[in-house]
């Protein structure tokens, strides 16, 4: 996964309030999105599948998912800076089960330029 | 704060690539990892297969062989005595098998009238071969009769039926994992203990024929008359011309065509004769005890 | 046989799928260039409530449902893990058609902004097999304001 190296130069700010703290919102853009699919795959299924006798921490779940968050992230900074924004506010998630193994991670948020 | 509309212009949820490529990435690897899986798993099946010993290999054939018979205990018939021996002239019991037992498919006592009633004969592990008494009333020389014979032998001298049957056991896990439920397993369990059509690979064919065709010329001293079966056999079959090699590429057992000339190649390497006079059957081998009522 | 109609089921649903797909997206992005002039925003619930004369919900709802090559490929993404990139297309144009309906409505309301408008998907076919279909419920609402 190329997921940090496309990290922006500069950061864009991402905030889950309705504003950013100390600047002020002079434009905004309206909503932005990013979303991506994974599934989990057979190997680390029989792996969840030992570990469900014991409990605990799923690592390899856990992992998964951090990963496909930051992706979803990602892809909704990168409609923010399509718009020319430089703030993100008022993010949300939001995760589903789209089909059997196969699970969606949504962000999205309001697309705004502050000051 | 102002609102400016503006366009996203470039679609950053949905990944670039063609639906066939990305297809095409998946069956690949999902094809390579089976083939893999299956060939190791197939592999170590049949290691473990020939590491059963004789008395828990018993028991295995006695539980299937009850699923195909009903009462094989109890089963008196002279034509089992006659095969018996038979089976036993050609050679000797090995000490390290279990002891060869043979049944025979009665329509009234088999649990499929179809299976009964086709010209058939198998290998069963645990030493069991079962003719069909629609096979014996096919035969018409004791050549014949012998090279079948022979032939379970020889599958059961390889111990191919507990091999297959740790294949299907792989195929069923592998069926399983991939249907992720118990619907596509339940379909696949009836295929795995109908014996009858226990698949062999075609090594395996050819290998027991080998088997069988050297001890038909040591009992016999020749060769002649024991694939008249399988030629009557070849005249059914359709002869497809360029075809055939695409039919037999997809079934386990070898075309007949191609499976007579094999033996008569090997036979022909050996020096063996395959001409010769033919042994007659007992007068009544088609119906129970020998005795024909009309 | 059997093997033959998968086979002609794949070809169908791969054709037709991506057909259908091509003419969403045209009508999507027609339909998204001229109600650009409506803002969407998902803030709103903790400030002043804005200076408006009326204000009404709006939803906006569409089910969505794989073809049956994409059901397939989605089997295999299930041994294979990682991106499945069948589904991200279905997802987009649900959740576009969703935030298109929606806006719609407010527009001919006579909207001048939607605020506070929230997502939320939901999958309604079930968990028994990976042969069915995905089938997902994309909602979107907010509040539109006059």
């Amino acid at each position: 996964m190329t997921v940090a190296k496309r990290r922006p130069a500069t950061a864009i700010i991402l905030t889950t309030l309705e504003g950013v703290p100390g600047k002020e919102v002079i434009e905004h853009y309206g909503l932005v999105q990013g979303s991506t699919i994974r599934a989990k795959h057979i190997g680390k299924d029989i792996l969840a599948g030992f570990k469900n006798i014991v409990g605990g921490e799923l690592k390899g779940y856990t992992e998964l998912l951090q990963e496909a968050r930051q992706e979803s992230v990602d892809r909704m900074v990168m409609q923010a800076r399509q718009l020319g924004a430089n703030a993100v506010i008022n993010v949300r998630f939001a995760t589903s089960a789209v089909a059997p193994g196969a699970a969606e991670l949504f962000a999205y948020g309001t697309a705004v330029k502050v000051q | 704060m102002k609102y400016v509309p503006k366009e996203i212009k470039e679609e950053v949820n949905v990944t670039a690539v063609h639906p066939l490529v990305n297809f095409g990435y998946l069956l690949g690897t999902v094809t390579l990892a089976g083939v893999i899986l299956y060939a190791s798993l197939g592999f170590i099946a049949a290691r473990l297969a020939t590491r059963i010993g004789p008395e828990t290999e018993e028991k295995i054939g006695n539980t299937l062989i009850a699923g195909l018979i009903s009462d094989p205990e109890s089963a008196s018939d002279d034509r089992i005595i006659y095969l018996t021996a038979l089976a036993e002239s050609l050679t000797p019991q090995d000490p390290s098998l279990p002891p060869l037992k043979i049944h025979i498919l009665q329509p009234e006592t088999a649990s499929e009238d179809d299976l009964a009633n086709s010209e058939n004969a198998f290998a069963i592990a645990g030493g069991h071969i079962v003719f069909t008494q629609g096979l014996l009333e096919a035969v018409e020389s004791e050549n014949e009769l012998a090279f079948v014979l022979a032939h379970e032998m020889g599958h059961l001298h390889n111990r191919d039926s507990l091999k297959a049957m740790g294949r299907s056991l792989v195929f069923l896990m592998l069926v399983s994992v991939l249907g992720q439920g118990q619907s596509g397993g339940a379909r696949v369990i009836p295929a795995t203990i109908n014996v009858a059509n226990l698949s062999y690979s075609r090594s395996q064919e050819s290998a027991a024929d080998r088997y069988a065709i050297a001890l038909i010329v040591q009992h016999y001293d020749h060769g002649g008359g024991s694939l008249g079966f399988f030629e009557r056999m070849q005249q059914q079959e359709l002869d497809l011309g360029a075809l055939n090699t695409v039919t037999e590429w997809q079934s386990t057992h070898p075309l007949t065509r191609a499976r007579i000339s094999r033996i008569k190649q090997i036979a022909a390497a050996q020096n063996w004769k395959m001409q010769g006079e033919l042994t007659p059957l007992p007068e009544g081998i088609s119906c129970v005890d020998f005795v024909c009522e009309d | 046989m059997e093997f033959i109609i998968f086979i002609a089921l794949l070809a169908i649903g791969f054709f037709a799928g991506s057909y259908a797909e091509q003419k969403h997206y045209l009508e999507i992005k027609q339909r998204e260039r001229k109600s650009l002039h409506v803002p969407l925003m998902n803030f709103g619930a903790k400030q002043e409530l804005p200076y408006a004369h009326e204000a009404q919900m709006f939803v906006g709802s569409v089910v969505i449902a794989n073809d049956y090559f994409k059901t397939f490929a989605a089997t295999l993404h299930n041994l294979v893990g990682g991106r499945v990139v069948v589904y991200e297309s279905l997802l987009d144009r649900g959740r576009r058609e969703a935030v298109l309906r929606m806006k719609e409505e407010a527009i001919a309301w006579g909207a001048s902004q939607v605020v506070n408008v929230r997502f939320e998907t939901s999958n309604i076919g079930g968990q028994e097999t990976t042969r069915t279909p995905a089938m997902v419920e994309v909602i979107v609402y907010g509040t539109g304001i006059r």
